[in-house]
């Protein structure tokens, strides 16, 4: 019995966070902002994720990755994540794709964005508009409820 | 079919779990504040959000007084003054702290004490801590400890906050932040603070006092490119012992007004081009009155003191600093270059400064000297080279080119250092540095010259260290070793600044361990033990223990410091043990209020001071016992 305590023991230390010296780049913020990305793509779209991210950097194509089947080009593409600062006109059509940003007065200004994962007094918050998911067919998950809104 | 609806509700709601659970954990990882840390500039401590927020403190010295190897004392004008272990400093040179990428010590005498040493922590939103010299990479002035403090997020905070404190010794403190992010990308940060300041301490049967007002404006603009940052604060206070010779004067002041902007911006896709421009502007006077004579330094004249002691002194002194960088990284798969040109002039005009003595004679001194212009040419090489998976090297090189109006030498420094981060194992790691570095005399040194020694030389600084850290789940436990040799350390003498003739030596080592209970609860154990070729004037032996965690809606935390005692000249230091509780209760997401006690057992660090020119040597407590009672609001 003791031997197994030893072994889960050693096995817990073995998968703790703690570190030595971060000499690799900190990419772990990164990490969860594509994970909550890719819940919301994949609950919106509910087939394959194309992803777009326009002027990616090379962390985040690293990062994301992981995650996605990353699109080399807007038109290629059924999922658009702009998390920086774009054009409007370099951005394609929004058939057959959907929009999101890291926005929320692009999210409020532009109807092309149906939802938006953005920071307010310090916290990270997830909004969907209700009105625009209706118009691109979208229908989410019961458990996403409390993140859209009205208006 | 119930079995599908019950599937399907379970799926949901593990469904909203995970995107819930995701968002707490994005928020906790932004609060553990890792992502501006860089190993390769030296050994790091980091004050992250979160312990910042559990741990309470409030200003910038509530963290600086618990470093190892790192005195924090009064100096005679009642300002914190930050000294390396086994010395006291009146001020020093040897600490560079920046607020995001602008150095803001001072131009006269590279001090950031007087303006910016109580500096208020609502607006900031981590402090990393290195051992090591900052100039190599950043390209400011050299020193041998640095202090990033970075402000909070523009675009994450997107709020609110007001903060407001009480302490039981009739401080006070009002901070308001506000920030906001656009549609263009442009966000801006804006802070401003009011600090009253109370410090008094008994001696010789008088009162001294510090008492003072402090305003704080901060102002971070920025898109993904550009960033643009304003400082600006406002100091008023009482001059604490001033230079009286019974260290008690009648009466005197301390203004500062401090004022500097920042603009960086990144050039080319990969950002590797780096462009830096800053303008400091620090006005600042200084007045006393005292029947017993002033140790005004520079104006005495030792064979004729009778007319040259002042009994009132006031000086009205005004600093441009003008800061220009370049830097331009190149990276390939295991090489990461960097080439970098500082350029930095410094200005020092005296608009008045003028002295009474006893016969009621008033002399306008002027300028102590002809040095008054100062322009530094800085070339800098860094690499960073990937040997193999577990090694990384490092190799930095600056040319410094100092050149100096009046009757002073131009000269010039070269600075090296090499080092290595050896990480064999998942749990185990290595880091080492070699380095030569040089700080050179400033404006207030060059002012307080011994007579007999004008022209000072640079501080010639040669120091190694080596870090061993092991991890074992939720504990880490690392070990430091350093050894530090100085040839021409400045020495403020009863008469003077003067270059040591002799090469000071230093080592020590420092014992840290932490353990995470959970995510919140954390116990912190440090203990350091130095020696010094010198005879000691401050702690050389320290440490302290803390332990923070919450519960609920309530945060709470425990901590004591201990310095240790020691004997200067007739003098003796007694130990000291700084204990601190306090607890914050969350009534909800957006407000919360706090309760803290320091210095809990009335057993605060002592500083030295002397009465007159190499008269009698006394101790006087650093902080008083109090307690602080505050709240945040967020909106």
């Amino acid at each position: 019995m003791k031997k197994y305590l030893l072994l889960l023991t050693l096995l817990s230390y073995s998968v703790a966070e703690t570190y030595t010296f971060l000499v690799k780049p900190y990419h772990k913020e990164i990490e969860l902002e594509a994970k909550i990305i890719s819940e919301i793509a994949h609950a919106s779209l509910g087939t394959e994720v194309k992803l777009f991210i326009p002027n990616i950097s090379e962390i985040e194509k690293e990062v994301y990755a992981a995650h996605f089947t990353l699109s080399q080009t807007c038109e290629a593409s059924n999922f658009v994540f702009v998390n920086k600062t774009v054009e409007h006109e370099s951005l394609c059509g929004t058939s057959n794709r959907l929009f999101f940003t890291n926005n929320y007065r692009k999210l409020l200004s532009d109807k092309t964005y149906y939802g938006a994962l953005f920071w307010n007094k310090s916290r990270p918050n997830i909004v969907f508009i209700q009105k625009r998911l209706e118009a691109n067919r979208i229908t989410l998950p019961q458990a996403f409820a409390p993140f859209v809104e009205n208006f | 079919m119930r079995i599908f609806i019950v599937i399907l509700l379970c799926v949901h709601s593990l469904l909203a779990h995970t995107l819930d659970s995701l968002l707490q954990e994005y928020k906790q990882t932004s609060d553990n504040s890792l992502q501006t840390v860089n190993e390769k500039l030296g050994h790091v401590i980091i004050y992250s959000q979160k312990e910042i927020r559990l741990m309470q403190y409030h200003k910038l010295n509530d963290i600086l007084k618990e470093l190892p190897m790192f005195n924090v004392n009064t100096n005679r004008f009642g300002l914190t003054s930050h000294s390396l272990t086994g010395s006291k400093t009146t001020t020093s040179g040897f600490f560079r702290f920046f607020i995001n990428d602008h150095e803001i010590s001072s131009t006269y005498d590279q001090s950031a004490s007087l303006s910016w040493g109580d500096l208020p922590l609502d607006f900031v939103d981590h402090i990393e801590i290195y051992y090591g010299e900052s100039s190599f990479s950043l390209g400011n002035d050299t020193g041998i400890y640095f202090v990033r403090i970075y402000t909070k997020s523009a675009t994450k905070e997107n709020g609110s906050e007001l903060n407001a404190l009480l302490s039981s010794n009739g401080s006070h403190s009002q901070s308001f932040t506000h920030s906001q992010s656009f549609e263009n990308g442009w966000s801006y940060l804006l802070f401003f603070n009011h600090d009253r300041i109370i410090k008094t301490t008994d001696y010789n049967a008088q009162t001294l006092n510090a008492n003072g007002e402090k305003k704080y404006f901060y102002l971070d603009a920025n898109n993904e490119r550009t960033r643009v940052n304003v400082g600006y604060t406002d100091t008023a206070k009482n001059n604490y012992a001033g230079l009286a010779f019974d260290a008690a004067p009648e009466n005197g002041e301390i203004t500062s007004k401090d004022f500097f902007i920042h603009y960086s911006h990144l050039f080319l896709e990969d950002k590797s081009l780096k462009t830096n421009f800053s303008v400091d502007i620090n006005h600042r006077k200084y007045e006393e009155a005292n029947a017993q004579g002033i140790a005004l330094i520079p104006v005495l004249d030792f064979t004729n003191l009778g007319l040259t002691i002042p009994k009132a002194f006031y000086e009205d002194l005004r600093f441009v600093k003008t800061n220009a960088y370049v830097s331009k990284s190149f990276d390939t798969e295991d090489n990461s270059f960097l080439t970098a040109l500082n350029v930095q002039n410094k200005t020092y005009h005296v608009s008045d400064r003028e002295t009474i003595n006893f016969a009621n004679q008033t002399n306008v001194a002027g300028a102590y000297n002809n040095f008054d212009n100062e322009t530094t040419s800085s070339l800098l090489f860094q690499d960073h080279y990937q040997l193999s998976d577990t090694l990384i090297l490092t190799a930095n090189a600056k040319f410094d080119r100092y050149e100096r109006n009046g009757s002073f030498q131009d000269f010039s420094e070269n600075l090296f250092r090499i080092g290595a981060i050896y990480t064999p194992f998942e749990h185990f790691g290595l880091k080492t540095f070699y380095t030569e570095t040089a700080l050179p005399p400033s404006f207030y040194t060059m002012d307080y010259a011994n007579p007999s020694t004008p022209d000072l030389k640079s501080q010639q600084y040669r120091f190694y260290t080596i870090e061993a850290v092991f991890t074992m789940g939720e504990s880490k436990f690392s070990v430091d070793y350093n050894h530090v040799l100085i040839d021409d350390f400045l020495y403020l003498t009863p008469i003077g600044f003067i270059n040591i003739d002799h090469t000071i030596k230093s080592e020590g080592f420092i014992f840290d361990y932490e353990y995470s209970f959970s995510e919140r609860d954390k116990l912190h154990l440090n203990y350091y033990t130095s020696n010094l070729s010198e005879q000691i004037n401050n702690s050389t032996k320290g440490g302290y223990v803390k332990f923070m965690g919450g519960f609920d809606k309530i945060d709470y935390f425990a901590s004591i410091i201990y310095k240790n005692a020691y004997r200067y000249f007739d003098v003796h230091v007694p130990q000291s043990f700084n204990a601190s509780l306090g607890a914050t209760y969350h009534a909800s997401k957006d407000l919360s209020y706090s309760i803290k006690a320091t210095n809990i057992f009335d057993n605060s660090t002592q500083s030295l001071y002397a009465q007159g020119i190499g008269g009698t040597n006394f101790a006087l407590d650093d902080t008083d016992r109090s307690v602080m009672v505050s709240f945040r609001w967020v909106f």
